[in-house]
């Protein structure tokens, strides 16, 4: 080492040394100057900050019509206050708050590591054991009663599996880890969405929490307040949904349901629906039921857990199912873009067919003659179709499934668990069964029955995108988030994810035939006489072999009004027969309500 | 495969003394991370333990390869870092808003900590090697550019703490590698020019960091409130401490990361200020001894490294104390040695083993 460096190295150790001096120095100041003020501060550290919880973004429907707010409620939670928590004040808690004492054990001991907050341990508690811990709140210490925002779901059972409802995150939680994967720290105890758009558009809607930083006495009570940080509110979302629009769609299908129940159907009991824009992708309406109410949703888990027609699941994405005839527009719009048909061409029915060694016969046997395309649809002729899907060919036909979206998910972000369904295909078959496909099994597909299964989302997107000529629009809900100060956050656009290549020519003869479902002659002909042209397809799903008396699903999808459509919408009830006697009464309370006379013109402004 | 001959001159004294320290180390561990009952939790003891472990491998590893070597191989040194850099910045593990880490699987490698090291290396050739041309101020272009790559990096992960590590390295080594007073004054002085640029490129938290450093009462129920909180924890500990296990302020948790950034706190109020200043005597006799090995090192090659790992060291205990004590921003630097946490203290171990290694061959071997 030279000479220079050496020297500097000396300075160098020199300055080392005054840093340690000056840190030494600062030690003493603190540890020995200042020991008494700190240790009194330590020995009466009952500063403890209260988290004051934000007011969770509300909820509102295309016309602003209020579908989720908040209410003040009673939190009850408890503070250590520096010696840990008595056995007797948590017996007594657990016997006041109706909760076992392993319960509150297990709550504190959730929160461990950050003891100095305040541990809650019920929310939304009665105003008589408010009352009644206010009068014991000597022989509690460490009790605090706080007032906190309760989520308040203000139509009930309304649109649950939309809305989604709140949960508490325990440490184990998945959605704490996935949140905090995205850098939002959530902490046990703190209520989280746990499903629907409650969950998709949780940061959004959450807020900020401000918090009290305050100095309790021995029993708990903040006796002195020294910095207040006031929560920011989470943002409204305003949804594209017509609560109108969904109130009757939901007491349709819940009438339909106790109609299949009245007759004894010991299988249904289950059913949903979904109604979207054409021209958009917005969801007017999505119903899903039985339902929940999120008000209560958990104390009733347990049962919901158990209750028959599986009400925690959103039947209109989460499941998919063998849809039938409400399949045919597939079919057709294959045959007539491949050129194997065209609009005149007639296809006899005699009732039944035979082809590679398969027998299969029209719905109950009926003999429809010669007819031709739109005449096919029309009378949802099972022997046409099959003649037509053999034409086309297995392959084509997925290719076409595809095209209108089925076999993957419609892209709806605003809630997590979107279904992709099955296409119908010999690699789907392969996969399967690891066997080759069958022609019979074609015949099968053009009708919708066999492998192809397919969400009601799906199905709306595809009648939606019948109606506009082949556009598959992204489906979404939520139209615009609107922070607390008023500022747009996010406003939502339509968004096409694909365009199909279909000629004019095809969409207008699919159309024609749609349109003469629901007229006089139709499989939908009680719909003729709406004050709106309808264009709709019945379907009526077979579940299980022939001969079964388990009954099939029914389906009805269609558009209207059939000039210039508004709505485009997939009714279904499980089991519920065929097409026109479930689901296709549901579509005509849904269309006579939606299209009356007395609605406003604005509140149907599409 | 090295000479026993070489373990004559091998400094023991230095490397009881980090034994010391980590030994220390885990002792304040076992009381920062007591669980939910007063019981100790075992898992964080066993975690750190075996990083010590894994630290003094590293060392065994280092000292048996020549520094000189070190030397040769600085440019693939340099590139490596540089990748690791870049690498954590599209597959980095993300937590707390900021990509510091790369999942190995078995561990989780943070580059930017090994990058001190690989720096203090890569810096210390190009002094060597720009020796003669130091004096003049342009010459140190290149040489801030070397520094300043990395720097950049880590400052986009973002870990503004660490990069100002780079930044005291490359000064402290500057000033003992021979550059005039009057040319490290100029870098400082640009240094300071271009903070205000880079104060709007930092993340909000880190604003909020230094914001609520020169007002505490800014921001009152966080770093606010740690500061506090952990004020009262040192001065309540007194000169004697409230004894091992029995602090209060540890046991309700007052400071969310107790066991890493504020280890000292705990330290502090439970070992009071005769624990502080032990600790702190450590620390400067293990600076002492790392500055001894570089007086006595054979090249300057060897005293720049050894002078550039004193740099960190010092430096971070600085800053990670200072905090403690609140008069440094929260930086989330760690404390050398003692915080909870692997790969810190096996960069910290391999940096002395670098130390170790200049020691051990400070004289030609004599056949």
């Amino acid at each position: 080492m030279d000479k220079k460096m050496l020297r500097r190295t000396r300075l160098f150790i020199f300055a080392v040394i005054i840093i340690f001096f000056f840190l030494v120095s600062r030690l003493a100041y603190l540890q020995i100057i200042n020991y008494d003020y700190y240790w009194e501060r330590a020995e009466k550290n009952r500063l403890r900050i209260l988290p004051i919880t934000a007011p969770r973004g509300e909820i509102f429907d295309r016309n602003g019509r209020q579908l989720v707010t908040n209410r003040p409620g009673f939190t009850v939670s408890l503070v250590d206050l520096g010696s840990g928590y008595s056995e007797q004040t948590i017996a007594c808690l657990a016997e006041f708050l109706e909760m076992e004492e392993a319960e509150i054990q297990e709550k504190i001991g959730s929160q461990y590591y950050r003891r100095y907050l305040p541990v809650r341990l019920k929310m939304d508690v009665d105003i008589e054991t408010v009352s009644k811990i206010a009068e014991h709140r000597l022989d509690l210490p460490g009790v605090m009663i706080e007032v906190q925002p309760i989520r308040n779901y203000v139509l009930s059972n309304f649109a649950a599996h939309v809305l989604g409802y709140l949960g508490e995150g325990t440490v184990t939680d998945r959605i704490i880890d996935f949140w905090g994967e995205k850098g939002y720290n959530y902490q046990p105890g703190e209520l989280v969405g746990q499903a629907g758009l409650e969950q998709v558009w949780e940061p959004f809607l959450k807020g900020v929490d401000g918090g009290l930083q305050v100095e309790v006495n021995s029993t708990g009570q903040a006796i002195r307040e020294f910095e207040r940080v006031e929560p920011k509110p989470g943002s409204n979302l305003y949804l594209t949904l017509d609560a109108s629009l969904q109130l009757i769609v939901e007491d349709a299908l819940n009438e339909a349901i106790n109609l299949q129940l009245e007759d004894n159907n010991a299988y249904a009991g289950e059913a949903g629906a979904v109604i979207l824009d054409p021209q958009s992708g917005r969801i007017l309406a999505m119903a899903s039921l039985p339902s929940y109410d999120p008000n209560t949703f958990r104390e009733d888990y347990p049962q919901l857990l158990q209750s028959s027609g599986r009400p925690l699941l959103n039947k209109t994405m989460e499941e998919h199912y063998p849809v039938g005839s409400v399949f045919k527009m597939v079919t057709g719009v294959a045959g007539l873009e491949k050129g194997v048909v065209n609009e005149t061409e007639r296809i006899y029915c005699g009732g039944t067919v035979t082809r590679f060694g398969a027998t299969k016969s029209c719905f109950r046997g009926t003999v429809h003659g010669p007819l031709n395309i739109v005449e096919a649809i029309t009378k949802s002729c099972n022997i046409f179709f099959y003649e037509l899907g053999l034409r086309v060919g297995i392959d084509d036909l997925a290719y076409y499934a595809r095209e209108f979206g089925f076999g993957e998910p419609t892209g709806l972000q605003d809630i997590f668990g979107e279904r992709s369904g099955i296409v119908a295909s010999r690699e789907y078959k392969e996969q399967l069964l690891g066997e080759p496909w069958y022609p019979a099994e074609t015949m099968d597909a053009a009708i919708g029955q066999g492998f192809s299964s397919i969400t009601l989302l799906q199905l709306a997107n595809y009648v939606a995108m019948v109606a506009n000529g082949g556009i598959h629009y992204r489906p979404y809900l939520v139209d615009k988030i609107v922070d607390s100060e008023g500022n747009a956050q996010m406003v939502a656009e339509p968004e096409v994810l694909h365009r199909m290549e279909v000629n004019d020519s095809t969409w207008e003869i699919i159309r024609q035939g749609m349109k003469q479902v629901a007229l006089a002659g139709g499989t939908a002909s009680r719909l003729a006489h709406l004050p709106v042209r309808v264009a709709g397809k019945t379907g009526s799903a077979q579940v299980a072999g022939r001969g079964s008396d388990i009954p099939s699903h029914s389906f009805f999808v269609g558009y209207a009004p059939a000039e210039k459509p508004e709505i485009a919408f997939v009714v279904f009830v499980k089991h519920g027969g065929t097409g026109g006697t479930a689901a296709v009464p549901v579509a005509e309370k849904i269309l006579e309500s939606y299209f009356a006379p007395d609605i406003p013109e604005e509140e149907k402004d599409v | 495969m090295f000479d026993r001959r070489l373990l004559k001159n091998f400094d023991y004294q230095l490397l009881l003394i980090v034994l010391a320290i980590c030994f220390y180390g885990l002792l304040v561990i076992s009381s920062a991370t007591r669980g939910a009952g007063e019981d100790i939790s075992f898992v964080y003891l066993q975690k750190q333990a075996i990083s010590i472990g894994m630290g003094f491998l590293a060392i065994l590893v280092i000292i048996s390869i020549d520094y000189l070597d070190f030397y040769r191989l600085s440019w693939y040194l340099y590139s490596f870092n540089l990748f690791c850099l870049g690498l954590v910045l599209f597959v980095g593990r993300e937590a707390g808003g900021s990509y510091r880490w790369i999942d190995l699987k078995i561990l989780d490698f943070q580059p930017s900590e090994l990058a001190k090291i690989i720096i203090i290396i890569t810096l210390a050739r190009l002094l060597v090697e720009q020796k003669e041309r130091l004096k003049n101020l342009s010459q140190l272009l290149p040489l801030l550019l070397h520094v300043f790559i990395p720097m950049i990096f880590i400052f986009m992960q973002p870990d503004l703490g660490t990069a100002l590590v780079f930044a005291v390295i490359f000064l402290g080594m500057l000033y003992i590698g021979g550059v005039p007073e009057k040319n490290l004054l100029i870098v400082i002085g640009t240094g300071l020019a271009v903070f205000p640029l880079l104060w709007t490129r930092l993340m909000d938290y880190q604003k909020m960091r230094l914001i609520v450093f020169f007002n505490p009462d800014l921001d009152p129920l966080n770093h606010g409130y740690q500061l506090t909180q952990s004020m009262i924890a040192i001065g309540s500990g007194g000169i004697t401490g409230k004894g091992l296990f029995a602090g209060t302020q540890a046991r309700l948790q007052f400071l969310p990361e107790q066991h890493t950034d504020f280890i000292f706190s705990v330290l502090g109020e439970e070992l009071g200020f005769l624990g502080g200043v032990l600790l702190l005597a450590l620390y400067l006799l293990l600076i002492y001894r790392i500055l001894k090995v570089a007086s006595f090192s054979k090249d300057s090659f060897g005293a720049l490294i050894c002078t550039g790992v004193a740099t960190m060291l010092t430096f971070q205990i600085l800053v990670n104390i200072g905090m403690t004590l609140s008069i440094m921003p929260v930086t989330g630097l760690p404390l050398p040695f003692m915080s909870y946490g692997g790969n810190s203290m096996l960069m910290n171990m391999i940096s002395i083993g670098v130390v170790l290694n200049v020691g051990m061959r400070r004289h030609k071997i004599q056949f």
